[in-house]
């Protein structure tokens, strides 16, 4: 069978037969011969000072190759967001000062098998003296507060940003409302665990780390900093890798001890990979959040003003802090035109498991928090949501009021859209009781999303190479890092398409940082707009190389020709001239001896948030959504069913429409379990439910319908029009649901998750006051 | 240290397994059937699912010398030149994403439609209540399996 034209199909993915026949591999079953097993010694406690760590005993157990501590380290602390906030640089791979939470890293073990590792680990004498520990971001800028690390008010970073003149707006407003929201921590929960295997070649000083990462050159750099290297020297090669959604977005220092490891073994393979309990106790988790909000509107709708605070848990160390903050609060600019903001993003150090990057980073919970307060918003003036969103939504080519520019947005037809396939205008505000005691709302909840954010360094730059070889083959290198998302699908197709080859001729080979181009990651719903752009550039100048063979052996002007379907054609008959193969063959003759390969790039054209004041064009084009929950609420046992969900996605255009529904069944599904019941708990810092028995996520009986509808903006940046659109749908599912929880019983669950006690407790308040 | 004959998918193996080794740790550390994976080795996830006679079992849960006398079917055995109408399903209906949890889904929904050929929506869904999966929100892995035993049934 043979796809050409590919984009737009729904085509199967690339990877998906290996995978179905359990022959794709992945660094779980990464094998090499002599690997060791490696380990982490981690901190019981959740502050304290080393003050002497003897690894002696350890070494001395037969069986152990090897033990590195901070010691063995040139001592060299990175970050995640080094470029632009070079302050937020403040993790050692392994620490010898401090601790600062329940699992910080300060010793590392690699031995012949699992059993003595585990039992070195347990012969690592680590003197402590305990610190006093802060767990609570608000208790954590108190003064007086234990301080984790040198910030002040251990706030770790800060964004203030101010436009207009809020408070003058918020005195001209004929309703104005204030609202506190607090989200929970959640888990990835991506189902293969971390892991990597690190090997170092003595005789070249040279290292290879196999990893399970969305963002390869992120950890070569990281990598390289911290061991005092070359990246050239660091080479991080990607396999298949079973989920990330952000939690697999950074060097970790299992990453680092493995190879630390391995050049103390004499440059055996050093296997690490954490347990379950591990991956939910020690990884990254979402950043907790309050957001305080006071904001003002008129009574035809306008929003005057929004003003307040939003406060992050972000743990011991910064991970992705800045990114975490800028998401949160750009987010509110995206999706409505607001003149007069004011709000002041800090994220807290507190000692705490690291909060990290997840899926739509700080956008969920800003998701949760304006959604729901725009419906209590509209409700104080006697306002249709769905009205009062499309009065206030953002439009296409504006710009922000902190210069973001929007060029193809489609937030209005969503609205409208979803309004109408969810029959909005019929089940909105009617009481509707199904059975005794159980009620039926409806409610929505709007969102936009970057892809790509000029957070990482100067440039965002992707790219791409194709070579096409002299039998027809096409192979695809680029360095984008396919999770599951299907962003290797996308590419072959993108190449495929704009070289005008059968999808199926491309074999991909993606993320190994020696052979692939750069690209920073998969992360910020990037890969499909910038990746995809590099991909169809590369494409584009593979096309241009056989061309001009083909121009000159016939004579022809190289503008009158194209490739479609597997065939040169003259652009205006379009008559074909010769088959791709033929003119592929004609390439590689011994008169010309060309061989294809073309290469592409792509920077998008932004600007980096100032953390000063809150602009920034982060990204090259925006992606828009609305959706729209029912519900039912039994008012007897608390209990919500959500009845069904309608997305409706401006996704530019769907390079494949299979992987696109896919991403957006995924993320509404998801996006339920944190709305309902994911909670990643805390005791003193620790984890008090690390395992899937107790951090429940869906499962198959807890999947609900899903209407999804695509409107196509066809974006003037994106490639074949498509924009980026991994976390989009995840961030307006908890304020939808909440929304229509208030619509079916009048309480508005201000705290994630909604369970049937806060259902009940909230009832209860509203007959009290009743 | 016990010696044990299994059989996996199709062929004999006689091996000596310490009296505690997990059938799931022997499938990939011995026998090198790669396919099948573990996300918790605690029973909760379904990840390891493989078939002991037709019927879905997590090999995480069950120790080696426990599958002496059935026939285990781990997903190589289902199919990888040709593949069974289930695989194809999950690829025809965009079922797949990250693919760890693919293998015991597959096994899993191959268990039911051999027990039960032609299952309605929610029988598919109690059928693979078990099986995690955190990519596709399981509603293409259901409409592949409703899609798998249409297929089957015109095709015995």
């Amino acid at each position: 069978m043979k796809t050409t034209s590919p984009v737009g199909k729904s085509v199967p993915r690339i990877d998906a037969r290996q995978k179905v026949a359990g022959e794709a591999t992945y660094v779980f079953d990464l094998k090499l011969p002599g690997m060791l097993v490696g380990k982490m010694l981690r901190s019981p406690h959740a502050h304290a000072r080393i003050v002497k760590i003897d690894t002696s005993k350890a070494e001395k157990l037969p069986g152990v190759r090897a033990v590195v501590t901070a010691e063995d380290t040139p001592k060299i602390k990175f970050g995640s967001n080094e470029f632009f906030f070079p302050y937020t640089v403040d993790q050692f791979p392994l620490e010898f000062e401090k601790v600062r939470y329940i699992g910080d890293e300060v010793a590392a073990v690699a031995a012949i098998d699992e059993e003595t590792a585990q039992k070195a680990l347990s012969l690592i004498d680590v003197h402590y003296e305990i610190l006093p520990a802060v767990f609570s971001s608000v208790e954590a800028m108190k003064p007086g507060a234990p301080a984790i690390h040198t910030a002040m008010n251990n706030i770790g970073v800060m964004m203030p940003t101010c436009f207009g003149d809020p408070d003058r707006a918020l005195k001209e407003s004929d309703y104005v409302r204030e609202d506190v929201f607090y989200l929970q921590s959640a888990a990835h929960a991506a189902l293969e665990p971390h892991v990597s295997i690190g090997q170092y070649e003595l005789s070249t000083d040279r290292i290879t780390l196999w990893s399970s990462t969305q963002a390869p050159f992120k950890i070569r750099e990281a990598m390289a900093k911290t061991l005092k290297m070359q990246e050239a020297d660091v080479r991080v090669i990607k396999l298949n890798v079973g989920g990330g959604f952000g939690g697999k977005l950074e060097m970790f220092p299992m990453d680092f001890c493995a190879c630390l490891l391995s050049k103390k073994s004499g440059g055996l393979p050093v296997k690490m990979m954490c347990n379950r309990e591990e991956v939910f106790s020690f990884t990254r988790r979402k950043h907790p959040m309050i957001y305080k909000l006071k904001s003002g509107v008129k009574k035809d709708g306008t929003v005057t003003a929004i003003t307040g605070e939003v406060i992050a848990d972000g743990g011991a160390y910064c991970s992705y802090g800045p990114t975490v903050i800028a998401a949160a609060i750009m987010r509110f600019m995206m999706v409505y035109k607001f003149k007069n903001i004011r709000l002041f993003g800090s994220r807290v150090y507190t000692n705490n498991p690291i909060s990290g990057a997840i899926r739509g980073f700080g956008g969920v919970q800003s998701g949760f928090a304006i959604e729901s307060h725009m419906d209590m918003l509209a409700r104080g003036i006697g306002m249709d949501p769905v009205e009062f969103r499309l009065k206030n939504a953002t439009d296409p080519n504006m710009t922000t009021v902190n210069k973001m520019i929007l060029s193809s947005n489609g937030l209005k037809d969503c609205i409208r859209k979803a309004a109408e396939i969810s029959g909005w205008k019929e089940k909105y505000g009617v009481k509707k009781e199904t059975a005794p005691g159980v009620f039926r709302g409806i409610g929505i909840g709007i969102a936009a999303d970057v892809m790509g954010s000029k957070m990482y360094k100067s440039h965002e730059s992707a790219g791409s190479i194709i070579k096409v070889e002299e039998d027809g083959s096409v192979y695809l290198f680029t360095g984008a890092a396919d999770t599951g998302q299907g962003s290797d699908t996308a590419m072959a197709q993108i190449a495929a398409h704009e070289l005008g080859v059968a999808y199926e001729r491309v074999r991909i080979k993606a993320a190994d940082t020696e052979i692939t181009p750069f690209d920073t990651g998969s992360f910020a719903s990037r890969v499909t707009f910038i990746s995809g752009n590099a991909t169809k550039n590369a494409a584009t100048d593979a096309k241009r190389q056989i061309l001009e063979v083909v121009a000159q052996e016939l004579k022809l002007d190289i503008q009158g020709l194209d490739i479609k379907d597997e065939q040169v054609v003259a652009r205006e008959s379009g008559r074909a001239l010769l088959s791709f193969d033929q003119a592929v063959i004609l390439c590689y003759s011994f008169n010309y001896g060309r061989l294809i390969i073309g290469r592409g790039n792509y920077n998008p054209k932004t600007t980096p948030v100032d953390f000063r004041t809150g602009e920034g064009n982060i990204s090259g084009s925006y992606g828009f959504e609305a959706q729209i929950a029912e519900v039912e609420v039994n008012t007897k046992t608390g209990q919500v069913k959500v009845l069904k969900m309608y997305d409706v996605h401006d996704i530019g255009y769907p390079i494949n429409p299979a992987s696109v529904h896919g991403q957006i069944e995924g993320s509404i599904v998801m996006g339920l379990g944190y709305t309902l019941y994911e909670d990643l708990k805390f005791k003193e810092g620790r984890v008090v439910n690390p395992l899937f028995s107790k951090y429940r996520i869906p499962r198959s009986t807890e999947m609900i319908p899903i209407e999804s509808v695509f409107i196509e903006t066809n974006d003037p940046q994106g490639p074949f029009g498509a924009k980026g659109m991994g976390e989009a749908s995840l961030l307006p599912t908890a304020a939808a649901i909440a929304n229509a929880i208030h619509d079916a019983v009048g309480i508005q669950i201000k705290d994630l998750p909604i369970t049937p006690q806060k259902i009940l407790a909230a009832l209860k308040d509203n007959e009290n006051k009743t | 240290m016990k010696t044990v004959t299994l059989d996996v998918n199709g062929k004999v193996f006689c091996l000596d397994v310490p009296d505690g080794e997990l059938l799931i740790e022997t499938l990939r550390d011995r026998l090198g059937f790669l396919g099948t994976k573990y996300s918790c080795l605690e029973g909760d996830c379904g990840v390891c699912t493989v078939l002991a006679d037709g019927k879905n079992v997590l090999s995480c849960l069950m120790l080696t010398v426990e599958a002496e006398g059935r026939k285990i079917t781990t997903i190589e055995g289902l199919g990888q030149k040709d593949l069974h109408p289930i695989q194809q399903a999950f690829i025809d209906e965009g079922a797949v994403q990250c693919g760890f949890c693919t293998p015991g889904m597959i096994l899993a929904s191959k268990s039911l439609l051999d027990a039960h050929p032609s299952p309605t929506q929610d029988e598919v869904v109690h059928a693979l209540d078990g099986n995690l999966c955190r990519c596709t929100g399981y509603v293409r892995i259901v409409n592949a399996v409703l899609s798998a035993a249409r297929k089957m049934k015109k095709t015995p």
